[in-house]
């Protein structure tokens, strides 16, 4: 479904992402790992256009978007629920679930999409009108994910879901994401929190300054022993 | 007490106006960060063109807004699109000083257009007066209130229920959440900015009527903006009409209880008087 190959990108003409392939199946939960300052978040957001490549090919099933705005890999459903939410603090639930669903492609479904989300997250149901700014970690993650939802996400990047939550709610929101995933959603799971995500995900990348250094099924990373360096940094 | 009745009706008056002219300003703000320092001369920008299109073809200015509301607008997209956004990502002094210019630039060019002698557009409406009770209202005014208000309304509720309103207030609350919506940053600012500028265009025809005019007295809107809309926390809608009022009255008692020259001065000490005790803005913390 989405594939990269060679791809370098960066800030202000430093590369952070040196020479990255990957590829990733429908249906797949891929997880990418890393320590802090590997690239995993420049990786997201070069997927999703918001940093420019340098160099190499990004595809959505057959077709090149490597140039392509943020806007239109929204519209094609390439979607990224950022690392700390990022809700929009100062409108309601209901307002931030809207603009989830404010590209072309996703407009005209938001009414019956809205109700697939409030039916997931029961929780957002109840706070329909508080302002997100006003919600728990918890349901702030819910709503972020259920913005992302309304986008019509087919491939829908997840930055560090678990950040900053307890494990009772990260439990949840991975019982959610394994659920959305069963019902055909392909998933790219960034994670820092290396137990949770192997346990989650089929496959996986692990990101070292900026270059992948292993992959391969979950099992096999976890017993790799350069995952372990990759995140001591030995 | 008719006195001060009087002086409070008329800052009440000027003052919505002044509230509509710091909604444009701070709905800029709000998308992109920058404080344009130019936002009062691009009101004289609009009464020089109220004025030019009644001496070639006698229209009166609420008239003219049919061909300035749409020109001012697309001068605020250019302007934004291919001089301030060039430059937006860099230092915030760099944004002041090309604002500051922009100033200059509209300034020189009224002159050399318009020279620099007083020059008043009349309008039909002018000598038109209303009086209730003991207190007397210029028409122009009455019209700019009601005009003011209406606008300030309908602003709201564009911003408050409609996807385009959303979109701005989304890249307000947080841009690089907004673009991973797919909502498209640089054409919000664009927008915002259009819209600013355009509120301009319709101020203009509001204070046109009457009004003696000179090149130079952007300044003097551009100070008053800044003032209302510090007073009205920056961003907050009803922080900045209620601004607006504010600056108005204090202008008006102070040049009814006081000399010309001092009372001027008194929106000025109200100000600071206020940020005392209100450094974030009148409405801060009720949002």
């Amino acid at each position: 479904m989405l594939e990269v190959r060679d791809l370098t990108a960066g800030y202000g003409g430093v590369p952070v992402l040196r020479g990255v392939s990957l590829h990733i199946a429908k249906g797949e939960i891929v997880g990418l790992l890393g320590a802090n300052n590997a690239g995993k978040t420049t990786l997201i957001n070069a997927l999703s256009g918001i940093v420019a490549p340098m160099s190499g090919r990004i595809s959505l099933e057959g077709e090149d978007v490597t140039r392509l705005s943020a806007k239109a890999r929204v519209r094609l459903g390439i979607i990224q629920v950022p690392e700390g939410r990022l809700v929009f603090p100062e409108m309601s639930v209901r307002e931030n679930l809207l603009l989830g669903g404010i590209n072309a492609a996703a407009r005209g479904r938001r009414t019956t999409e809205m109700e697939r989300v409030l039916d997931l997250f029961p929780r957002l149901r109840e706070r329909f009108s508080q302002l997100a700014g006003t919600l728990s970690g918890g349901e702030q993650q819910m709503l972020a994910i259920g913005r992302g939802l309304m986008a019509g996400a087919k491939l829908l990047m997840l930055d560090e879901p678990s950040l900053g939550l307890s494990p009772r709610l990260v439990q949840h929101i991975f019982e959610i994401i394994e659920r959305l995933n069963a019902a055909g959603l392909t998933i790219l799971l960034v994670e820092q929190n290396l137990q949770l995500t192997l346990r989650y995900a089929g496959r996986c990348y692990v990101l070292e300054r900026g270059q992948i250094v292993v992959e391969g099924a979950a099992d096999a990373v976890r017993s790799d022993p350069r995952t372990r360096s990759a995140y001591l940094g030995l | 007490m008719d006195e001060l009745l009087q002086a409070l009706v008329e800052g009440i008056l000027i003052g919505s106006t002044y509230g509509l002219i710091a909604l444009g300003m701070g709905l800029v703000y709000g998308v992109s960060g920058i404080v344009n320092f130019s936002h009062g001369d691009f009101i004289l920008l609009g009464m020089y063109m109220c004025l030019g299109l009644y001496s070639a073809l006698t229209l009166d200015p609420y008239v003219s807004l049919i061909i300035t509301l749409p020109a001012m607008t697309v001068v605020g997209a250019l302007v934004y699109r291919f001089v301030i956004r060039p430059i937006a990502s860099h230092h915030l002094l760099m944004v002041v000083q090309l604002t500051l210019g922009i100033t200059l630039v509209i300034q020189s060019a009224l002159l050399m257009v318009f020279g620099g002698q007083g020059q008043r557009t009349p309008s039909i409406v002018e000598a038109k007066l209303f009086v209730v009770g003991d207190v007397v209202m210029r028409g122009p005014q009455v019209i700019a209130c009601l005009i003011s208000f209406a606008l300030a309304g309908a602003l709201f509720v564009i911003l408050r229920s409609t996807d385009v309103g959303r979109s701005i207030r989304a890249v307000h609350q947080n841009a690089r959440a907004a673009a991973l919506m797919g909502i498209d940053v640089g054409r919000v600012q664009t927008l915002a900015f259009a819209i600013g500028i355009g509120i301009l265009a319709v101020a203009a025809a509001l204070l046109a009527p009457g009004a003696s005019i000179q090149p130079s007295d952007g300044l003097r809107y551009t100070v008053i903006t800044l003032l209302v809309i510090v007073l009205g926390g920056m961003t907050n809608f009803v922080g900045i009409m209620l601004g607006g009022l504010v600056i108005g009255c204090s202008e008006a008692l102070g040049t009814v209880y006081l000399s010309e020259t001092l009372g001027s001065l008194l929106p000025y000490a109200i100000f600071v008087l206020i940020m005392l005790f209100r450094p974030r803005g009148l409405t801060w913390g009720a949002s």
